[in-house]
């Protein structure tokens, strides 16, 4: 907020790089949750954020698709400035237009599932599809035939979300998401509004997804992160503590904090 | 003693009879057509009220609230004179009679039909707005994940989700606008109430009169709370939610309320 001169920002050249946060910071009321927050996110790579709660690890997750607004700094995905555009070296939002097109290439997976009530599973899945991305609704249902089949759910296409157990209603979350041909996908603690048996059915889609998509997972299954991320990033205090494989942090955290709040979640 | 009139009274209680009057078979269709558009009016601009309340653009919002704040305080009755006596003195509008084939419309109706609306929007705005508040912020969030903008969320994803809370009060709304037509008759505008009026008038038997019109409100209020009750069963069925209160808790005010 304070920078007087800051150069401007420019998108990252390489393709490969799917997100790339620059000096992000981000308030709530006098509460500095994200503090000049640098990532990187390459292409196919899975990055896994742990943290404490109120470390600002869902609030990172919620600005990289603007759902949350920064107060300085920038956020580049898919090569272009998410929510903002910049004038003499002011963040001017966005259009909500240009916002919602943005948005359409990054899928997003909820804590809660916020499934859509009223509408069946298919319903659910082929709803942005047909209405934001204008496809032609024998094509949409195909496809998320071919989703609903690919999480194990192809015989609940006529369910609503009311009838399904927890586990069912993420996983068609994810479909729902999947529809949209995203390019990133994030996850805001996916499993920890879940029974315990259930949680292993939507990890095992979650790796499976791991192989051949960009994921940015705020997660606490750490057999998952072991699993399927490229990167582990621990999270407190509004900044990024460790950037490292999931192996490194496991065996060998730098900091003192991150071996504290280890041996808190895998005991 | 008092004489009642039981040849006046069964003749103006009986449908077959009494809507032989082309006042009282006028009075009653205007009743029930007014009724309608009004709450449809009603409900439109309730709608259009709430966004406006829940805008972030200030302009707007004072704009709602200062229409909610207007109509919500003070009387209809002075609503509708002011509409009909004030726009037409003024000349601003005269509210002509409007002939539309066999059918006129008096200006009197449109005035008090508008006046009618445009209050009910005034109350339809708060019943809309805790529609859509008593939907999760959740909902919202998700579909603007999937790329929809604001528009296209309220109007795919939320509203049909505040629709079940909107209802019931919507239809209590209904209810209540079949006998608020009855102000209407200030203005002489030819609905029920109207009728009846002008017959006593002439034979002067108010008692058995207006009992019989009584009647008629009993039975569009009953016959609407019937398929009131219809409607929302309807709901909670599809949804599986909770039992909705049936025909005879909702005419005597059994377990009313115990949503």
């Amino acid at each position: 907020m304070a920078e007087k001169s800051k150069p401007t920002a420019a998108a990252p050249k390489d393709a490969s790089i799917i997100v790339k946060a620059e000096k992000v910071n981000k308030y709530f009321g006098s509460l500095h949750v994200l503090k000049d927050i640098d990532l990187e996110v390459r292409k196919n790579e899975v990055v896994v954020i742990i943290g404490p709660s109120g470390s600002g690890k869902s609030t990172l997750l919620r600005c990289i698709n603007h759902l949350e607004k920064i107060n300085s700094g920038h956020i580049f995905v898919n090569g272009r400035m998410i929510g903002y555009y910049e004038k003499d070296g002011k963040l001017i939002e966005e259009s909500e237009k240009n916002i919602a097109a943005q948005r359409a290439d990054i899928g997003m997976v909820f804590q809660r599932f916020n499934l859509f009530p009223h509408l069946t599973a298919l319903e659910n899945i082929i709803e942005a599809p047909l209405n934001v991305r204008k496809i032609a609704r024998e094509q949409a249902e195909e496809d998320a035939m071919r989703l609903l089949a690919r999480v194990g759910l192809a015989e609940k296409r006529d369910q609503y979300p009311n009838q399904l157990s927890g586990g069912q209603q993420q996983r068609i979350a994810i479909a729902r998401a999947l529809a949209m041909k995203p390019n990133l996908m994030l996850f805001d603690e996916p499993t920890s509004a879940l029974d315990p048996e259930m949680i292993g059915e939507v990890l095992s889609v979650m790796e499976e997804l791991a192989k051949e998509i960009t994921m940015i997972v705020v997660s606490h299954e750490m057999g998952f992160a072991r699993a399927a991320a490229d990167r582990i990033l621990f999270v407190d205090e509004g900044m990024i503590i460790e950037d490292t494989t999931p192996d490194e942090l496991f065996t060998n955290p730098r900091e003192e904090r991150t071996k504290v709040f280890l041996s808190k979640i895998l005991n | 003693m008092y004489h009642f009139d039981w040849a006046v009274f069964w003749h103006y209680l009986w449908p077959g009879t009494a809507l032989q009057d082309p006042l009282i078979r006028g009075g009653l269709i205007a009743t029930v057509v007014v009724s309608v558009i009004a709450q449809l009016m009603g409900v439109i601009l309730g709608l259009f009220a709430a966004l406006g309340k829940m805008s972030k653009f200030s302009p707007l919002r004072w704009l709602a609230e200062a229409y909610v704040w207007y109509f919500r305080g003070t009387p209809l009755l002075v609503q509708m004179v002011l509409l009909y006596y004030g726009l037409g003195v003024t000349h601003i509008y005269d509210f002509p009679n409007l002939h539309l084939g066999l059918l006129t419309i008096t200006g009197a109706i449109q005035a008090g039909t508008l006046a009618l609306g445009i209050n009910e929007g005034a109350y339809m705005a708060e019943i809309v707005r805790a529609g859509i508040e008593a939907v999760d912020t959740g909902q919202m969030e998700a579909a603007k994940s999937l790329g929809m903008t604001y528009g296209l969320a309220m109007r795919r994803i939320v509203l049909p989700q505040a629709a079940k809370v909107i209802i019931p009060p919507l239809g209590n709304e209904f209810n209540n606008m079949m006998k608020t037509t009855t102000l209407m008759e200030v203005i002489s505008a030819g609905e029920l109430f109207f009728g009846f009026n002008q017959i006593n008038a002439r034979i002067f038997k108010p008692f058995e009169l207006f009992i019989a019109l009584s009647m008629y409100y009993l039975a569009l209020t009953t016959i609407w709370t019937v398929i009131q009750a219809r409607i929302e069963a309807g709901l909670g069925e599809r949804k599986g939610t909770a039992k909705t209160p049936g025909v005879f808790d909702r005419l005597f005010g059994t377990k009313f309320g115990a949503h």
